[in-house]
């Protein structure tokens, strides 16, 4: 690739939304091209000029009740729509002028029977979601938020090391299992750490590597009759998820580095434990 | 001639009779008064229990992205009592057709609605800066000189760098706000956008080309 070549495509390969190969590729001119590899400093500066030091906008707490209490009159408006009844107020009021008239007794009966009848409304409406049929789905969002709030709560690793003779041990030690951890440095997946997690009932290994400046959360546990083995990928909230499985053990990848990146990962992780 | 109280007598009597014949539907269309009544509180009370399930999963759903919304608002219109109401609208606009969304990024689909609200304002207000604004100035400074030690030097000076930025024409402060501050994918910005990727990349390049030039301009209008 020429200069001109890599001009073009620097944008990308700074968002990291290029292709691995591609990837690999510019990584290699920048090493050699002392021009381009300003100008990619300059263009990382400035983005991370754009991202720490302009002012980020955030919403101010009257702005919050504002559209709350927007949206709540919101749903009052539907609800008067909705009753073809323009000024009658939409639920008869319980201290209405008719209520000596009507005998107490059966309005309790009534009411119960309302309430019976909204409860298996709501239960219909609420159980599907909830339903076995999502297992995967429920354990995806489990995963998004587990590799959320390793970030978060800057709780990435237990044990903080790029050496997986002492990730491994430890891990080893803490579990009923025992993980592989490749080192995948030389690939550029370098391992940050390992970590123990609580997913689907069970204690988990948790290992993070790390590419460019995202990270990959990878989950292991053994594989058990329940868990689909199946390969899997799946994007959510801008968040990848790749799934696979060997014979032992069942891995969760989750990132958000591109498709590609996270592609090659699992693939470069599975070489290496068919190796050990 | 019937006397007075012959006439009463009958009157009562009548009365009476007329009460017994139509007791049964006095107390009939009381019964059938309270199975209506019934009837449509149990209807409000199931649209009720629907708009306040719909209303729940709505603010589940796209409360924690107002930061993100008012954000991209207020940088594109430069004005924090523009940017609340158009937040606000696009909310309500949101909520209206929420039930026809079907995707899952939410927080995506929330800022499509609040980009086309706040460029609805900004096309009503006339605001001119929806084409490029200060070029000519920018073309009498020799921009091209400007070095990445230069970008590292003012990288922190927020004052100078949001000038820059909102000395940008909005379609470059969106991008750069989309990608850099809300970390979206160029999918996602694609989608919000209605543009291809391929354009996403290409006008990234740009504003981050123009950016650099204003940074440049102001450095060396300060010396």
């Amino acid at each position: 690739m020429n200069c001109e070549e890599i001009a073009d495509l620097m944008g990308g390969y700074l968002d990291g939304e290029l292709d691995a190969l591609t990837s690999q590729k510019i990584e290699q001119h920048l090493r050699d091209c002392n021009k381009c590899e300003e100008g990619f400093e300059a263009d990382t500066a400035l983005a991370h000029a754009i991202t720490q030091s302009a002012p980020y906008y955030k919403a101010t707490a009257e702005l919050r009740q504002r559209i709350q209490s927007s949206l709540r009159d919101a749903v009052g408006a539907k609800d008067k729509d909705g009753s073809g009844q323009p000024g009658q107020p939409s639920v008869p009021r319980p201290q209405g002028e008719r209520r000596p008239v009507v005998s107490q007794v059966p309005w309790n009966w009534l009411a119960l029977a309302a309430a019976i009848i909204l409860g298996a409304l709501i239960t219909a409406v609420f159980l599907p979601r909830m339903g076995a049929p999502n297992a995967d789905q429920f354990l995806a969002t489990q995963l998004i938020a587990s590799h959320v709030r390793s970030l978060m709560a800057n709780h990435l690793t237990d044990i903080p090391s790029s050496d997986q003779h002492t990730v491994k041990p430890w891990l080893d030690a803490k579990l009923d299992f025992a993980a592989p951890v490749p080192d995948l440095s030389s690939h550029g997946f370098p391992l940050i750490g390992g970590r123990l997690d609580y997913l689907d009932n069970r204690s988990v290994a948790a290992l993070v590597y790390q590419k460019r400046k995202h990270f990959i959360n990878l989950f292991i546990w053994p594989t058990t009759p329940k868990d689909n083995t199946a390969q899997t990928m799946v994007e959510r909230e801008g968040y990848h998820l790749v799934h696979w499985s060997d014979g032992d053990f069942t891995y969760w990848a989750v990132s958000d580095v591109n498709i590609n990146d996270l592609q090659s990962f699992k693939q470069l992780f599975e070489q290496q434990t068919v190796r050990h | 001639m019937a006397s007075v109280a012959e006439v009463n007598g009958f009157k009562n009597i009548m009365a009476a009779t007329l009460e017994a014949e139509y007791a049964f539907d006095v107390e009939d269309l009381r019964s059938r008064t309270k199975v209506v009544k019934f009837a449509v509180v149990q209807r409000h009370e199931e649209e009720g229990a629907a708009q306040e399930h719909e209303l729940a999963s709505f603010e589940a759903m796209m409360l924690p992205c107002m930061d993100a919304a008012h954000n991209l608002a207020r940088w594109l219109l430069r004005n924090e009592q523009d940017a609340q109401d158009v937040v606000q609208e696009a909310y309500l606009r949101a909520f209206r057709s929420f039930a026809g969304f079907r995707g899952s990024n939410g927080r995506a689909w929330l800022l499509t609605i609040v980009r086309n609200t706040a460029y609805t304002l900004l096309k009503k207000n006339r605001t001119a800066d929806l084409t490029t604004a200060f070029d000519e100035e920018i073309h009498a400074t020799d921009y091209k000189s400007v070095s990445p030690a230069t970008i590292l030097e003012h990288a922190e000076d927020a004052e100078l760098i949001k000038n820059a930025m909102d000395g940008l024409p909005a379609e470059f402060r969106e991008i750069l706000i989309l990608r850099h501050q809300e970390n979206l994918s160029y999918n996602e910005i694609g989608d919000i956008l209605k543009i291809p990727i391929g354009t996403v990349m290409s006008r990234l390049a740009r504003a981050r080309g123009k950016l650099k030039q204003y940074l440049a301009a102001s450095v060396s209008q300060e010396k």
